[in-house]
């Protein structure tokens, strides 16, 4: 393997052995005078471990999906790894280095985009906002200048490169973030949920320029959070999937499907469904998991996905409880395994819960 | 210690100062505006109380110092200048939380103490014109003579006590990392430092007790400092004391500011309240 740039070792990009962050949690005051001033005084705490030993590496130009739902310890990964928390046990290196004793060359070596509204100074102009990071990455004038430039022209913004933040569309801004984490041209880009809240279009343009740019082109090392499964299927050529702070599945997307391959999928779209027989669904012989997502929980719209052994048994069973139980069905489906099944069928629950 | 890294640092977080201080027109009015009545209230307690020359006779027998509203209008330009600092530099990181910054700022490898500098600098020269300005109108509205024999004691005053107030400043940006109340924080300092450091009155006006807590405010030097420069034609030997007490804050408190920073950002990220409103 060969030395990366600013890399003092042939190591993988991002190494993480065992890595835990647990954080403190007040309690809720229990009632009563003297328990709520009992409460005030010593507060009781629950330790929360939002990071639970978390192994995984990235190899150098990998695209690395760490995959999710809301909570699970996404974005607390990449906080430890970016310096801006630091691990209560277990170590991560970045380009060698390490995060807990080497932050700056940590910071060095990483560009960071993080989704949503934040990150950006909203009175100062795109063109503003990337100059003044270029300063903060040490990055001399006529050097920052004309990759400024080029970064704005890469996502379309250089016709409004002179206009403040707070103009900015949404997709805009999340294109402004993207080359923000650029502008001291890293070798690993952390990004952190970089499509979240965009509108499809404008997600594509994000999910286009980081894989075919950055990836394919500039053999950028990325590790990217998301909870969008379509969006890791499509982009990652390894997934980590996290839930409770934990990895509980690390694979390609091929062969995390294969893991599951000897499940047949159905997806069946339902109204006036009585919640109570989610669980008589699963005693139906060979129904491994079956899971619910209500459209309109008031009239018990939503779709059901099963996974099962043996589907053409399973499905007469299944269509005459949920018929007995009052539902109507609408449509019914197989379909292959999708990461959103893996993840089913390792918690039983699903991705956006 | 990289010299270019660390200018460039300071030169693109005093930028950004000034352009998000400019961009709030409406505040640049406002901060102009609302010290004059502050020290007309000041001036106008004294003078309720007699003739001018009868106030100044009383105040130069007692304190040593002969006019009254040049002893106002100085304690209170210093003062503004320490609250300047405290709300500029002073929760400098708190208002990148606001902004929602915090944590792009700390994603860098730029050296917070050259961020926090480089905040103090433009604060001070955000705060130091309409200081300059309100100090000339209300020298003319008030018609105070001053009584100055060395600029150069004025401009070694100013200075020092520019350099105490930033590292001030900075102590109180580093101290603030952890707190997200930095706003109400700095809001109860105002008044008790306002009072201490001798502002409207001289320090020894106060019971004896209370003067040892006016003694280790850098603020009660730099308006002594600047009393004796202005009023009482002092020169630079006569006001070295001060000069030196002042250079001494400045070194201590960059340090304590240093290590506050550091001690507290670890702490930061250790709970994960970095980025916490």
């Amino acid at each position: 393997m060969r030395t990366r740039r600013g890399s003092p070792l042939a190591s993988p990009a991002v190494q993480v052995r065992n890595l835990t962050k647990v954080f403190e949690k007040a309690q809720k005051p229990q009632k009563g005078v003297a328990a709520a001033l009992r409460g005030k005084i010593r507060p009781l705490k629950e330790k929360i471990a939002a990071v639970d030993h978390v192994n995984f590496e990235i190899r150098e130009g990998e695209f690395f999906g760490l995959l999710g739902p809301n909570g699970a310890g996404k974005t607390t990964t990449i906080k430890l790894l970016c310096t801006l928390l630091v691990p209560d046990e277990g170590n991560a290196s970045v380009n060698g280095f390490d995060v807990a004793k080497q932050a700056e060359q940590v910071r060095k070596s990483l560009g960071v985009v993080t989704g949503g509204e934040r990150g950006l100074y909203w009175r100062l102009t795109g063109r503003e906002n990337l100059w003044f990071f270029s300063q903060l990455y040490n990055v001399p004038g006529d050097v920052a200048r004309p990759r400024i430039d080029a970064l704005l022209r890469l996502v379309e913004l250089q016709d409004r490169a002179d206009e403040q933040v707070e103009k900015y569309s949404r997709g805009m801004k999340q294109r402004l973030h993207v080359i923000k984490g650029l502008v001291n041209d890293p070798p690993i880009l952390l990004l952190d949920e970089p499509t979240l809240g965009l509108d499809p279009s404008s997600a594509r343009v994000i999910r286009d320029f980081v894989k075919e740019r950055l990836q394919k082109e500039q053999h950028k090392t990325i590790l990217h959070t998301t909870h969008y499964m379509e969006e890791a299927d499509q982009l990652c050529d390894r997934i980590a999937i996290i839930d409770h702070g934990k990895i509980i599945a690390l694979d390609t997307p091929a062969n995390l499907k294969k893991s599951i391959q000897k499940l047949e999928v159905a997806r069946i779209q339902v109204t006036q469904f009585n919640p109570s027989d989610q669980e008589s669904i699963k005693t139906i012989e060979r129904v491994k998991e079956a899971v619910v997502e209500y459209t309109d929980p008031t009239v018990g719209a939503g779709q059901i996905t099963i996974h099962a052994e043996n589907l053409d048994e399973v499905i007469p069973r299944l269509t005459e409880l949920l018929v007995k139980g009052g539902a109507k069905i609408i449509a019914l489906q197989e379909s292959k395994p999708s990461l959103e099944d893996v993840f089913i069928s390792m918690t039983g629950r699903r991705l956006k819960e | 210690m990289n010299p270019a890294k660390e200018w460039r640092t300071f030169k693109a977080v005093f930028l950004r100062n000034l352009k998000l201080f400019t961009s709030y027109s409406a505040w640049i009015v406002a901060i102009l505006i609302w010290p004059i009545p502050l020290l007309a209230v000041n001036i106008y307690s004294y003078k309720a109380l007699g003739t001018d020359a009868s106030i100044s006779s009383i105040v130069s027998r007692e304190f040593g110092i002969s006019n009254f509203a040049g002893m106002v209008i100085i304690g209170t330009i210093v003062y503004l200048l320490y609250n300047r600092l405290l709300w500029g530099a002073g929760i400098s990181l708190q208002s990148e939380r606001w902004m929602g910054t915090i944590e792009a700022l700390f994603m860098t490898p730029a050296n917070r103490m050259t961020v926090l500098f480089a905040c103090g600098v433009s604060s001070l020269i955000e705060g130091s014109w309409w200081i300059g300005c309100i100090f000339i109108l209300s020298w003319m509205i008030f018609g105070v003579e001053p009584s100055i024999t060395s600029w150069v004691a004025i401009a070694a005053g100013i200075l020092s006590t520019m350099v105490a107030l930033i590292s001030v400043g900075v102590f109180f940006a580093s101290f603030f990392v952890l707190t997200r109340a930095a706003d109400q924080m700095a809001s109860a300092l105002q008044a008790p430092i306002r009072f201490f450091s001798g502002v409207v009155f001289p320090i020894s006006a106060l019971p004896q007790l209370l003067q040892f807590i006016s003694y280790i405010l850098p603020v009660t030097y730099g308006i002594q400092a600047m009393r004796k420069a202005v009023l009482t034609g002092g020169d630079v030997a006569s006001i070295s004391y001060e000069l030196a007490l002042l250079y001494v804050f400045a070194l201590g408190l960059t340090v304590a500011g240093y290590f506050t920073l550091k001690a507290l950002e670890k702490q930061a990220k250790r709970k994960g309240t970095l980025y916490m409103y």
